[in-house]
């Protein structure tokens, strides 16, 4: 066991764990943010999707002994208030079914949309097709990101 | 219901919400007030207003992303004609006075549409005429209109909440009068998500999120064949992971339905318990089912089709005659794998088994299972078992077994502390209960005209019913005797036999439909080619210009309509232009259905691409479920359907070897994607008929009309599911 100093959500959160532990239990066991959910635990179907430094990445596969001095922003961090235009987009669209899934689709999308305000239909589906939804909610999910775009504006 | 007047339906709120419950219950729509200790007028189990014009709605059934935590409350809120921005929806709890609380077989919204409009109609005819006693008027001076009641002769008003304790005192109606439909300010209005605001800020709302005091966390390491049990294990390696507090054995129970054969690390944090399991040292008796197969099951199924059938199911007119006299007879084979339900929440399960009671919390379908569970596992009086309802990250029917929670029950009950048992992904997909694979024989006759004369179907798959020990035939949810086009060719056979495996099945969105609707539907198609008519045209002919009732012994009969059905045809071709030419490099293909007491037609449209695979480029569906509660929600399940039946069409599937499933894991067991998805053009058909079946409805004839597609395009027939397994598609 060790104490790690990390940087979630612009707070300094010191946590006990083992080395090899991935980010994504941290969150959920030792932190008790349950936004963050477990979906593959192998980087496959997104569900995990926290922001590294601004970039997308797969909590369950990242340790917490390799976040030292790392920006990380999880899906409560977003926004105080659930007023990220893509937030706001989704509640909009009124896009989820079961729901388990958009809080990594929402990351996926608000990493695109840092880095790239107008993105083509092409960078959408690369940036979004890492994200698994059993339900089907691909097209609102598109129409949401569409509509964030648009109230960014 | 009736009851005297007493002070029964005025309670204090605080008895009535459970103790410990730990997830945060999102706060419906705007309000954000938090219920007071304000008494309560609850003159049934469904609503709750107080004093201070609080106003709390109760869903009774699980909410599995079909939408019914939001559209069970809207009927009850209709009635009780109250704005719903200013009401708060909360989940109930398992509770006998609920009647049946479960997901399955697209039933919450027609089994308790007239129940629901009561309980909100009672407590509102009860407001009215406690305002019309306070102001010594007949309640025809009196009306109820959003959350007051008003006075027709002076225009006063009185809340809600200014009336609960009056109306408290009052005799619930047992008649109480019903809205008349074309009064509906919420029923048919796009409504959102009651819990969407928790869902994008990513509050505790699901099972998995749920933590109460003290609790452990425990993974359970299965036996590597199904059916296999334990000879002996080592867990001293395991106990040196740190974090790790204890290890059980799971015994198994006689019907694998309920608990197989396993080692649970129990641990401090979920981490751990996953590292402890790794750590274990296990040795097996695989038992007999380590020859089971696929190519197994597949022989079986082959040697089955080829014979007569174990049940006869439909013997209409003279069938051989009508083959022997046909002048054209066409014959295909169908293969349907097992698939796998891949919901995102794998499955976990909270138990806390305490000295003479248990609480529990997470995802299922069936409360009442769990609690029946808990009862057979502990001998806890049923009576004495607390189910609290979570948010539900994807049901599809796995959640209809509660296999997780008795494990959950099992372990708490040994270890005397509050555990929840957390699935991996490859738990969940080795042990899940798959849709039951099948094969299907076809062969039918046209008269020279293109008629269809005859029709013979031979089917053969690993009955569901047959493996969790049902009582009902082997082929009830496999086969449909009376699903169209039976009764419209004279001479008609069906024939079934189930065939036995350790392989778990269970029910799979559209149980059996997902199956049949492809087979038939491919078949008729192929059928249209061969006589050379336009598909859509020879549905049409085939159901007759005379509008019909057919007879329908299944779930969601006892018959349909042919004028219902005739209509989502005519809307579909009209809304795809199906009559008129398809765009240059567009392929279209038709199919349609009948279940659940609602009716569907789609079509998809395909273009192919460069290397000569077919892209899916829109698909259409027109459904009649009767009434529509939530068009918001309505319209998202038929598009969710259509993407979740396009995917299982494309790649889904679940092969077996050496008595286990070969897939581990999304890398191999492939959904579709977010790029994969088509445009979709979703209509629903207006109606005021009652409603039906909605959540599963576009899945099962999607696949069909995919196939038509690609034999649109390329000239080449689909018999066998997923399409990634057909040699011509497996470049992607």
């Amino acid at each position: 066991m060790a104490t790690y100093t990390l940087n979630i959500n612009n707070q300094s959160l010191k946590v006990e764990a083992e080395a090899d532990t991935p980010l994504l239990w941290v969150l959920r066991d030792e932190l008790d943010m349950k936004g963050t959910k477990f979906g593959c635990g192998k980087a496959l179907c997104g569900a995990c999707t926290v922001h590294l430094n601004g970039n997308p990445v797969r909590s369950c596969s990242i340790p917490i002994s390799a976040l030292q001095n790392m920006k990380i922003t999880t899906i409560e961090g977003l926004s105080s208030d659930g007023s990220h235009p893509l937030q706001l987009a989704w509640m909009e669209i009124d896009v989820p079914q079961c729901g388990y899934c958009q809080a990594g689709q929402i990351m996926s999308a608000a990493a695109l949309l840092n880095s790239n305000k107008n993105p083509t239909e092409a960078e959408i589906e690369a940036a979004m097709s890492g994200n698994i939804c059993r339900c089907g909610t691909y097209p609102r999910i598109k129409q949401a990101i569409e509509k964030a775009i648009e109230l960014s504006k | 219901m009736t009851t005297n007047i007493n002070r029964r339906h005025f309670i204090k709120i605080s008895g009535i919400t459970g103790a410990g419950l730990l997830l945060q219950i999102p706060l419906a729509a705007k309000t954000s007030k938090r219920l007071s200790e304000a008494a309560t007028f609850a003159p049934n189990v469904y609503l709750q207003i107080g004093t201070d014009n609080s106003i709390i709605i109760f869903a009774k059934n699980p909410e599995i992303g079909q939408g019914v935590k939001t559209s069970l409350p809207m009927i009850i809120a209709e009635e009780l004609e109250v704005d719903w921005n200013k009401i708060e929806v909360r989940h109930g709890g398992l509770n006998p006075q609920f009647g049946a609380q479960f997901a399955g077989g697209s039933t919450s919204i027609k089994t308790n549409f007239d129940t629901l409009r009561k309980a909100g109609a009672a407590a509102r005819e009860m407001l009215v005429q406690a305002a019309a006693e306070k102001w010594g008027l007949d309640i025809n001076n009196c009306y109820a209109e959003l959350g007051f009641v008003y006075n027709k002769v002076n225009k006063n008003k009185l809340s809600y909440g200014e009336l609960a304790e009056a109306a408290a005192q009052l005799t619930v109606p047992e008649k109480p009068a019903l809205k008349d439909v074309k009064d509906f300010k919420i029923i048919g209005k796009p409504i959102k998500n009651v819990d969407i605001k928790a869902i994008v800020t990513g509050a505790p709302i699901f099972g998995l999120d749920a933590k109460p005091k003290g609790m452990l966390t425990a993974t359970v390491l299965r036996a590597p064949v199904y059916g296999g049990t334990v000879k002996s294990f080592d867990a001293t390696e395991a106990k040196k992971i740190a974090g790790v507090v204890d290890v059980v054995e799971i015994k198994p129970t006689e019907n694998p339905t309920v608990l197989v054969a396993g080692i649970a690390v129990v641990a401090k944090n979920t981490w751990a318990a996953m590292k402890g399991r790794h750590a274990l040292k296990v040795e097996w008796e695989l038992g007999a089912g380590v020859s089971e197969s696929s190519e197994n099951i597949d022989k079986q199924f082959i040697t089955n089709i080829n014979k007569k059938g174990e049940i006869q199911l439909r013997e209409d007119g003279n069938v051989d005659e009508a083959f022997a006299n046909a002048d054209k007879i066409i014959e295909a084979t169908y293969e349907a794998p097992f698939l796998y339900h891949a919901t995102m929440e794998p499955m976990n399960y909270i138990a806390d088994v305490r000295e003479d009671s248990i609480e529990c919390w997470g995802p299922t379908q069936v409360p009442g299972s769990v609690a029946g569970l808990g009862a057979r596992i502990t001998g806890i009086p049923r009576e004495k078992i607390i189910v609290h309802q979570c948010r539900i990250g994807g049901g599809f029917g796995r959640r209809l077994m509660a296999d997780y929670a008795a494990e959950a029950i099992y372990i708490s009950h040994s270890i005397k502390a509050p555990v929840q048992v957390v699935w991996t992904r490859e738990d969940d997909l080795h042990n899940g209960f798959f849709r039951p694979a099948g094969m299907y024989k076809l062969k039918a006759g046209l008269d020279k005209n293109g008629n269809i004369t005859a029709w013979h179907i031979n089917a053969s798959t690993t009955s569901r019913g047959a493996f969790s020990g049902s009582r009902d035939s082997s082929h009830v949810t496999e086969v449909f005797p009376d699903g169209f086009p039976a009764g419209f060719v004279l001479n008609f056979r069906m024939e079934y036999t189930p065939v036995a495996s350790v392989v778990p099945r269970g029910a799979w969105r559209a149980p059996g439909h997902n199956a049949t609707a492809f087979v038939d539907q491919t078949f008729l198609d192929e059928l249209a080619v061969a006589a050379g008519k336009d598909p859509v045209k020879q549905r049409l002919e085939l159901l007759g210009e005379e509008d019909k009732m057919m007879p329908y012994r299944d779930h969601g009969g006892p018959e349909y309509s042919t004028k219902r059905l005739k209509n989502v045809i005519n809307l579909v071709a009209e809304r795809s232009n199906w009559f008129k030419p398809a765009p240059k490099g567009i392929y279209r293909g038709f199919a349609c259905h009948f279940m659940f007491g609602a009716y569907v037609a789609e079509v998809v449209e395909i273009s192919l691409l460069s290397n000569g695979m077919p892209k899916i480029e829109k698909a259409y569906a027109v459904v009649d479920c009767g009434l529509v509660i939530n068009k918001s929600n309505a319209l998202n399940q038929l598009e969710g359907g259509i993407v979740d039946g396009l995917g299982a069409a494309m790649f889904g599937g679940v092969t077996i070897a050496n008595g286990m499933t070969e897939q581990n894991n999304f890398d191999d067991y492939r959904m579709i994607r977010f790029k994969e998805s088509p445009k979709i053009d979703a209509y629903l058909v207006e109606s005021t008929e009652n409603p039906e079946g909605l959540g599963e409805m576009t899945l099962p004839p999607i696949s069909a009309a995919l196939c038509n597609a690609i034999y649109a395009a390329t000239g080449k027939r689909i018999y066998k599911l997923p399409l990634k397994d057909n040699e011509f598609f497996n470049q992607i």
